[in-house]
């Protein structure tokens, strides 16, 4: 046969795609395909022979195997272009013979199916004339082209491995952006690796249709799960690729991975994991789920590893099949339930004989095996796959190698102890309790003895700082497992592991490696074998304490008495222990605030040492109060419950002595004068005397005087920063409302500012003399002098002025006296009273956080304290307590302190609180004669002028002998020079020296005494009507009055401040 | 120049699935018996040789790509599959060649690289 014919026959062959089936079909000519494709990769330029060879083999199969490919055929009506159904002839005889020999059976088949089909013989007809043409193309063409075409479509199955991308270094290949973008995808997690597979058979089914998918690739990480990654140039190819598949979610967006992490998500890099022979695993699933186990090989590919562990063999199988053997395999069966898994047990042969029965176990050489599995040293022997295995985060403990140590017998078998594992497990433990930071000690090698902090660790060895001189800032490393905690008596520790595992204590002593604590809970000394075993305590389990108040449920709150390893013992309110979980508590209560009273009405506080009055009388100190009714105490005395017992706040008496005051029956206004009682023990023991009081505002009444609400009555229920929540008296509303909108409404309707007193209230508060600072307010509301005090203006002044209430605004001790230091003082010297006294700065100074910071001030301040505290003894008089507030000068109170018990007038003043109540509601009215205002030609022309000598002190007139004195005015002397003094002649009421009643006062000295009763004949101060006469109608409350001037009768509504006394005198100054 | 179409694998979830320790394809063991590796047959010879197919391929892989168009895709050309047939491939393969095939590749001044990740340049 010719080599044309051949390989046209060849190509024949080819082109209906049934080569590669008939190879396949053939097993017998692997081999020599394979041969064949060794020469191609040899040899390439060598086919022709090859072929020759192939052709052959080709042509004997062919005859040989008709038959099969006859049937192979038949269902294939396509191939039988390669027939020539209609006998055509061709030249060249030797094909034909081939052709018909090749196909006969073929054709006798095919006519017995088809022939009566004309449209498959039209076909067929087709099909033989496009394969006569494809086989004068190939005559005409030359040889060589054949057999380039050839060696082309053989070197396509089997092409040279070339490795072309292996020389670019990865860096190279980095994404630009000209390469399509990853796209992220969510999907549903699990599904990630089908979703992938789906977009490959989905863009493989769509290549050729209309609509082929767009998108390059698609990718899944396992450690990515939830989300594929697409690479496509728009996000819109993405989600027409995806459009249809089941698990994705679009809907949860296609999101551009950044072209910088492009990379790093096919980086990812699972931990590498290596399993060797001798290491630890667990088993991750089945019957052995947990259990430790050790490598004893592993496979080549790393696919399944070799493990031995203790054997879990029911011993006690549910069908009893102990002297049964038929349901011995059932028995098998019932182990792989989980739910009765039985306990870990070395093989034992006989154990195992006399339950399963002999039969069931067989011996090999030193191996038993039983139900398939193989059985070593009492150990089980099995392969997993390594997925079944959990190869990190193994932390074999110590009782569990040691088991593995043991024999099967279950002796100790010391001559068995793998020290290398002791040592492994010990190391991790004592890494796993290390910290930078810790005190250790070295106990074994060279540097035993050595003690020092951690300063770091880095695998199992630990960086230190010894202690000592010869290590001066040395640091030596040493294996974790040579170093241990050091303690020292007085640590407070927990123990860690072992017998007394989670036991907090003191170190009472450590002798070598033994630590002997004193245990928190028992009270009893326990020893410590090994001081490994102890860590620094907290008595922390989550975010909860020893000692916490802590709500369980809605009823029930309790105290942490105990901490364990995860949980807590709680004392609850009832006395009942309940082992809580940290889970279990809603929240931990802050009894800081909680309010109690004790059997004697005194109040309990936190921190208190009482006992209890009746039933055991048990002592102890106040851990937390609840609900004003118990009381958790704790006395380390008791055993029981951690020394932790709830009773009765009632039933508690305080252990501390109570001061006399306290007995004296001084009831409620010294009682909540802090100030009063603190110096006399009034709450000995309390840990928290600065704690402020309530807001005092709650439970006022007061009138809502803005906004939609106005004119409304009601109670505070409830005060947060400027705002106050109010209970309207009418429609049982609670609103929340700015305080600035609310007026303290008096018993009497008359209404007043809601928080004046609390401008000067804040500083000595939040100073840390809060307690020392009794609200006025709620002093107020218990004197009855205060609420009258609106209504009827000072009715004990007779030797003060109504000017003189109104410098009661500045809130100074020493106005209380009936004299008037602190004004003159203001006018001689610009110390901050002279600021403050006129303008409305003169609060914001009062605010000022701590005036105690001045430099002087506490001792002024003690100096100032014995006048308060006459004061008080003999009436509480609210206003004195704000002085702190003002106390920011320490020189005028030194200098005014011994002065006030100079003055007679002191010790009566006490008598008018009221005033100075109603002086204080006066505060808003802000006028303050300017100094000098003697010199206001308005003044100086007047006689009779009533005014009152202030300012004197510290070497100013007369060493302030005439501090407070009041006179009339009989003539001003004008100097219009600020070197000579201006003087004013005045005549005293009370004249130091009666020789000399009249004295030439400068007038800087000199302020106006304001009226204070009707039908007194004033001079306006200020204003329009400045330096009219007028007289006092009526006095409306303590800072309004009316007055009606002398010439006009205009009728004028003004305050006080704002007008001075006049006396109509005689050439002398005596009133006419 | 594309490869061609490798045969995708029809059961993705199947156990048996494995990667091609050279070019990391991934497909059935049949698929590996009956044509080999689509790219590295030539090396690998592993078609209708079972032993070979277990010494040359890996079901320990992680990550899978559907390279849909080599050619153009980064994917493909980060993963140096690029110049392979479209199918399915491993991001990280883990293991190496056979000995005789890394020596082959060594002869032939090929660097090979592990598919594990573990060579990054």
């Amino acid at each position: 046969m010719s080599d044309v014919e051949d390989e046209a026959f060849m190509d024949n062959e080819e082109a209906g795609e049934e080569h590669e089936e008939l190879e396949e079909e053939r097993p017998k000519k692997k081999h020599s395909r394979r041969h064949e494709d060794e020469d191609e990769e040899e040899d390439d330029e060598e086919e022709d022979d090859e072929e020759d060879e192939d052709e052959d083999e080709d042509e004997d199969e062919g005859e040989q195997r008709g038959k099969k490919r006859a049937k192979h055929r038949h269902k294939r009506p396509a191939v039988n272009r390669f027939l020539d159904v209609e006998a055509e002839v061709d030249e060249d005889e030797d094909e034909e013979e081939d052709e018909d020999e090749y196909a006969r059976d073929e054709f006798i088949a095919d006519t017995g199916l088809e022939g009566e089909d004309d449209y498959d013989m039209v076909r067929r007809a087709a099909d033989h004339a496009r394969y006569d043409r494809r086989v004068r193309e190939m005559d005409d063409r030359d040889l060589e082209q054949v057999a380039e075409d050839i060696s082309q479509r053989y070197r396509r199955t089997a092409v040279r491995y070339t490795g072309d991308m292996s020389d670019v270094p990865q860096r190279l290949l980095m994404p630009s952006v000209h390469d399509a973008n990853l796209w992220q995808v969510r999907v549903r997690p699990g599904k990630e690796r089908d979703i992938v597979f789906s977009l490959m058979r989905k863009a493989i089914d769509l290549e050729f249709s209309n609509r082929p998918l767009n998108i390059l690739s698609a990718f899944q990480r396992d450690s990515l799960p939830g989300m594929i990654y697409v690479e496509a140039r728009s996000a819109k190819q993405v989600s027409e690729a995806i459009n249809g598949l089941v698990g994705v979610f679009p809907s949860r967006g296609i999101n551009l991975v950044p072209i910088e992490e492009m990379a790093s998500l096919l980086q990812i890099k699972q931990q590498e994991l290596t399993v060797t022979p001798g290491s630890w695993v667990r088993i991750k699933r089945g019957k052995y789920q947990g259990d430790l186990a050790q490598v004893m090989d592993v496979t080549e590919n790393g696919e399944e590893v070799g493990l031995k562990f203790i054997p879990r063999i029911d011993l006690n199988p549910k069908d009893d099949v102990g002297l049964d053997g038929r349901k011995r395999k059932k028995a098998g069966a019932g182990l792989s339930s989980f739910n009765m898994r039985p306990p870990q047990r070395f093989f034992n042969y006989e154990e195992v004989v006399k339950v399963y029965g002999r039969k069931s176990v067989s011996k090999r050489n030193q191996v038993y095996v039983f139900q398939n599995d193989t059985y070593k040293d009492g150990f089980i022997e099995k392969d997993f796959r390594l997925t079944a295995l959990q190869l990190d985060d193994v932390n074999p403990t110590l009782d569990e190698i040691t088991r593995f140590t043991r024999g099967q017998d279950g002796t100790e078998n010391e001559t068995n102890v793998d020290l290398s594992i002791i040592a492994e497990a010990s190391r991790k433990a004592a890494i796993s309790v290390l910290q930078p930071g810790d005190h250790v000690e070295v106990f074994e090698g060279e540097q035993s003895g050595v003690h020092g902090t951690v300063h770091s660790i880095e695998g199992d060895v630990v960086t230190m700082e010894p202690v000592g001189v010869e290590f001066d800032g040395q640091r030596i490393q040493i294996p974790a497992r040579s170093v241990r905690k050091r303690f020292k008596p007085g640590d407070h520790v927990k123990v860690m592991t072992g017998k007394n595992a989670d036991e907090t204590g003191l170190v009472v002593s450590v002798i070598d490696n033994v630590v002997t604590f004193l245990s928190d809970m028992t009270m009893q000394e326990a020893n410590l074998r090994e001081a490994a075993e102890v860590g620094t305590g907290t008595n922390i389990v989550g975010n909860y304490e020893l000692h916490d108040l802590v709500q369980i449920d809605q009823q029930t709150v309790g105290v942490i008495f105990k901490t364990e390893r995860d949980s807590f013992r709680v004392l609850d309110q009832n006395g009942q222990v309940r082992l809580v979980q940290p889970h279990q508590i809603t929240m931990r209560r802050d009894s800081n605030r909680a309010i109690a009273t004790d059997s004697e009405g005194h109040e309990l506080r936190i921190g208190d040492n009482v006992k209890e009055v009746d039933g055991e009388g048990r002592k102890g100190r106040v851990l937390h109060t609840h609900q004003s009714f118990f009381a958790f105490l704790h006395n380390r005395d008791y055993a029981e419950n951690g020394g932790v017992f709830v009773t009765r706040a009632r039933s508690l008496a305080s252990l501390a002595p109570k001061g006399n005051i306290m007995k004296l029956g001084n009831t409620d206004l010294s009682k909540m004068n802090p100030a009063l009682s603190g110096g006399a023990g009034g709450m000995v023991g309390s840990g928290n005397i600065g704690r402020g009081p309530r807001d005092r505002l709650i439970g006022v009444s007061v009138m809502v005087i803005k906004g939609p609400s106005k004119g409304y009555v009601g109670t505070i229920k409830d005060t947060n920063g400027p705002h106050a929540r109010v209970e309207l008296l009418t429609g049982n509303k609670v609103i929340t409302i700015d305080k600035e909108k609310l007026r303290r409404r008096n018993p009497d309707g008359s209404l007043e500012p809601l928080e004046k007193s609390f401008t000067s209230m804040g500083p000595p508060r939040s100073g840390g003399f809060g307690s020392q600072t009794p609200n006025p307010y709620s002093q107020g509301g218990r004197t009855p002098g205060w609420g009258q005090t609106g209504r009827t203006p000072n009715p004990y002044n007779d030797s003060r002025t109504p000017a003189w209430t109104a410098s009661s605004r500045t809130p100074n001790p020493y106005a209380d006296h009936g004299k008037t230091p602190a004004w003159d003082a203001t006018a001689r010297t610009p110390n901050p009273y002279n600021q403050g006294g006129k303008t409305p700065a003169w609060n914001t100074s009062a605010r000022t956080p701590n005036p105690y910071a001045n430099g002087g001030g506490s001792s002024t301040w003690g100096g100032a304290t014995p006048g308060r505290g006459v004061n008080w003894d003999a009436a509480p008089t609210p206003f004195a307590a704000f002085t702190p507030g003002a106390a920011p000068t320490p020189a005028p109170f030194s200098m005014q302190t011994p002065f006030e018990y100079q003055t007679p007038a002191g010790g009566a003043y006490p008598q008018t609180p009221g005033v100075m109540a109603g002086a204080y509601g006066s505060q808003e009215s802000q006028y303050e004669a300017p100094s000098k205002w003697l010199l206001e030609p308005e003044f100086s022309q007047k006689r009779g002028l009533v005014v009152e000598v202030r300012g004197t002190f510290g070497g100013g007139w007369h060493g302030g002998d005439f501090e407070g004195k009041q006179g009339v005015v009989l003539s001003v002397f004008d100097t219009h020079n600020e070197s000579f003094e201006s003087v004013a002649r005045v005549r005293f009421f009370n004249p130091v020296d009666p020789l000399q009643p009249i004295l030439p006062v400068p007038v800087q000295f000199l302020w106006p005494v304001h009226p204070e009763h009707r039908e007194e004949t004033v001079v306006i101060l200020d204003g329009a009507q400045k330096g009219v006469e007028a007289r006092v109608e009526a006095v409306e409350s303590n800072n309004s009055m009316v007055v009606t001037t002398m010439d006009t009768f205009h009728v004028i509504d003004t305050s006080p401040d704002r007008l001075i006394r006049i006396h109509d005198i005689d050439e002398v100054g005596n009133r006419r | 120049m594309s490869q061609g179409q490798a045969s995708i694998p029809t059961q993705p979830r199947a156990k048996q699935l494995r990667a091609c320790l050279l070019c990391s394809i991934i497909q059935t063991p049949a698929d590996f018996r009956k044509h080999g590796c689509p790219n590295c047959e030539e090396l690998m010879q592993m078609k209708g040789y079972p032993d070979r197919i277990q010494a040359c391929t890996t079901t320990h892989f992680e990550g899978v790509i559907a390279v849909i168009n080599p050619e153009e895709s980064w994917v493909a050309r980060w993963q140096r599959t690029s110049k392979y047939a479209r199918g399915m491939y491993a991001v990280r393969v883990k293991g190496r060649v056979p000995e005789d095939v890394e020596a082959e590749l060594e002869s032939r001044n090929i660097k090979y690289r592990p598919r594990d990740g573990s060579e990054q340049d």
